[in-house]
């Protein structure tokens, strides 16, 4: 007689259970004899009590579930917002979120910043461009386990619409923008959820301490969207933006005219080195180096003062840390009575606001990239200093460096140069003038004393270039005497001032100069990459995204 | 180069009879043929002779401590700053920047022939230094500026520019 299999012998006996609700067993199968029986009870009931437990586990988990989830409707992922409806709901800025706001329910869209979850509560930081603020989802009577459990698996960077209650806190939180309060949620939906896995995590991108891993600029420029939401990529642009605004302003108040230069044309404007070629229909045509020929057309067409805001293209294969194939530029020419420091001081002026202005209106900018790039301060004088290309020199020659009268400075000269105007007149920003005329484009206007010099400038942030400028030569004989003594005008090296047709018909004197947006931002705020100031930045290795 | 070094030096001890130097072997060491027929070879051996010669002991030392210290920076000279190789210059002015942190001279508290040499080795090092890299080596060139200084040391050698105000702000080192 085979024994039933075990397996058989407990169905068997767990019928018999089932059925009449007791421990008494009944075994179907023939006994064999006494002792393999008993042996046999035993083995059963244990198996009894086995699934006893069992049964009574099942039936206590589905009560669990069966319990009603009374925050259900206080959570979760919304439709897709295809502007479903017009909700009249006001949403609080997080950077408006202060003590003054204790104790009201306020509605706040924000990303997800960083989620930390502990047993019933959840921490999460929300993040809306410059700013964050701690926000925390516990169990009690407004938030259910399964909600808190929710909140700590939305992924990180979504946007999510948050009611909650503002709470003041003893203690500060130091790692939120805002401080002093804290959100006790009370509803969270996911507006649009973010992928789980991201190409960069965003503490990473910010300034930590020693020790911890930091995010290779490549990687940044690669996925720029992502590296644009911190903290510190809002500050820069935003404050580059205000230099931009400040310019305009300030030129459009001292009765400037804005203008839209060409960027195709059809001669390199600055010498056909660095030049960019497109192909124009069944010719070429080349990218503006600068507007530098066409502003001048304006002052000959008597718009007295002008000045254009666009892009410039260079074809210099550098990789440097201040060099871009493409950037913004800001320039600036001037028709002036009788001499080029009327111009001069007119552009000193101009930047002079524009620090001024950062200083006042962009305090909370430059202090948070502080925060993770720290400089000193930008300091400038007024009126603004200005030494003479021999003076530079001669302090150069004074701290044992040898140059010759008529040299260009070299970068490491004018970044010494810079340190020592600092260390002697205390300030950030000068103007070099009467620069030696070699060195200088064939248009530069010589000085009326002294042929070996110019009417030319430049002008400095933190011993780095920023403008190069001088007053034109507005007389066609001259120009086209200049010209040829640089060996411009001949077939193998034209020109795109086209015989100077604009000079030809009664041309007043006029000077100018450009700027650099992101080179300006860069200097002002005392880092060390442009890339960091151009939005999405392109170098001879670069051309996405 | 040693040979220079040398009439320098006598000019300096004030030995009114310049001596006539030989080099010998690829390094170029100096030798100086004595009257008696024996000869001095070596850059050290052969200042310390003029030393004497000149009646200047002290600037060997004056106890035995300051004595051993100025051998030192003798043997310090030869052995490793002649010839050093470039990545070799920043260990050594490291060192230098350190000892010197807290020492007029480079023995005790008055010139000595230890100063002097290492002022020739060191001058074609200092001399190419940018102005970052000097105030980086704040010590070094103090001790260069006030040696080159010194009534009578610096004879064949250009002086070099040395700023009497930092340029460059400490945060930087």
């Amino acid at each position: 007689m085979a024994l039933l299999s075990p397996e058989l012998r407990a169905e068997t006996v767990a019928l018999c259970v089932n059925s009449e609700g007791r421990g008494s067993f009944c075994v179907n199968n023939v006994k064999t004899s006494d002792a393999a029986a008993e042996e046999e009870q035993a083995q059963s009931k244990k198996a009894l009590k086995k699934q006893q437990k069992e049964a009574e586990k099942q039936a206590k988990k589905a009560e669990k579930q069966a319990k009603m989830d009374f925050a259900k409707d206080r959570y979760g992922v919304s439709a897709m917002v295809q502007s479903q409806e017009r909700l009249g709901r006001t949403l609080i800025r997080v950077q408006d979120l202060t003590p003054e706001k204790a104790n009201q329910l306020v509605w706040v869209r924000a990303r997800m910043h960083t989620i930390r979850a502990k047993g019933k509560q959840c921490f999460l930081v929300l993040r809306q461009q410059q700013f964050n603020v701690q926000a925390l989802v516990a169990v009690g009577d407004r938030a259910s386990k399964q909600m808190v459990k929710f909140a700590a698996n939305i992924t990180k960077e979504s946007i999510v619409d948050v009611e909650a209650v503002v709470q003041t806190v003893e203690q500060k939180i130091e790692t939120c923008t805002q401080h002093d309060v804290e959100l006790h949620v009370e509803r969270i939906f996911v507006i649009s959820q973010a992928d789980a896995r991201l190409p960069l995590q965003l503490e990473d991108g910010l300034f930590l301490p020693a020790g911890r891993a930091t995010v290779n600029q490549d990687t940044r420029l690669d996925n720029r969207v992502i590296d644009l939401r911190t903290t510190t990529s809002q500050a820069i642009f935003r404050l580059q933006s205000g230099v931009c605004q400040l310019f305009r302003d300030t030129l459009l108040q001292k009765g400037f005219v804005e203008i839209q230069t060409p960027k195709i044309i059809s001669a390199a404007s600055e010498g056909g080195a660095n030049v960019f070629t497109v192909s124009y229909f069944k010719t070429s045509a080349y990218l503006a180096q600068s507007p530098q020929l066409y502003k001048q057309m304006c002052i000959c067409a008597d718009f007295d003062k002008v000045f254009c805001i666009g892009p410039v293209f260079r074809a210099e294969d550098s990789n440097t840390h201040r060099h871009l194939t493409e950037f913004v530029g800001l320039d600036i020419e001037m028709a002036f009575n009788y001499h080029y420091h009327e111009v001069l001081d007119s552009i000193t002026d101009t930047m002079v606001e524009i620090f001024k202005g950062l200083r006042d209106r962009f305090q909370t900018e430059i202090q948070t990239v502080c925060k993770q790039y720290h400089s000193e301060p930008f300091k400038f004088l007024e009126p603004t200093l200005r030494l003479e290309y021999q003076e530079g020199v001669a302090m150069l020659r004074a701290a044992g460096v040898e140059m010759g009268d008529e040299e260009d400075l070299s970068t490491p000269n004018e970044k010494l140069l810079g340190r020592l105007v600092k260390e002697k007149y205390d300030t950030d920003f000068y103007v070099l003038d009467k620069y030696p005329l070699e060195v200088r484009p064939f248009y530069t206007m010589p000085d009326p004393h002294n042929p070996k010099y110019s009417n030319s400038y430049d002008m400095f942030m933190r011993g780095e270039e920023i403008l190069s400028g001088a007053q034109r030569v507005h007389d066609a004989q001259l120009l086209t005497e200049r010209a040829s003594h640089h060996g411009i005008g001949s077939h193998s090296n034209s020109s795109c001032y086209e015989d100077f047709y604009s000079f030809r018909y009664g041309a007043p004197p006029h000077a100018g100069g450009g700027i650099g947006l992101e080179r300006v931002t860069m200097l002002y705020l005392g880092l060390h990459n442009i890339r960091q100031t151009s939005m999405f930045p392109r170098d001879p290795k670069r051309l996405t995204p | 180069m040693a040979l220079k070094e040398l009439s320098s030096l006598e000019k300096c001890l004030g030995l009114k009879k310049p001596n006539k130097y030989s080099t010998q072997g690829e390094k170029k060491v100096p030798v100086l043929q004595n009257n008696q027929g024996s000869a001095l070879v070596g850059l050290v051996t052969i200042a310390s002779h003029l030393v004497c010669e000149a009646q200047r002991t002290e600037l060997l030392g004056d106890s035995a401590e300051q004595r051993a210290v100025v051998q030192q920076w003798l043997e310090y000279r030869v052995t490793r700053l002649d010839g050093c190789s470039k990545d070799e210059v920043k260990v050594i002015l490291k060192e230098l920047n350190q000892y010197l942190e807290d020492k007029v001279y480079m023995a005790g508290n008055c010139f000595t022939l230890a100063d002097a040499l290492m002022y020739y080795g060191i001058h074609h090092i200092v001399m190419e230094l940018a102005v970052e890299e000097k105030e980086r080596y704040l010590n070094v060139t103090r001790w260069f500026d006030h040696i080159q200084h010194y009534p009578g040391v610096r004879h064949h050698l250009p002086p070099v520019v040395v700023l009497r105000n930092r340029v460059y702000p400490s945060s930087q080192h």
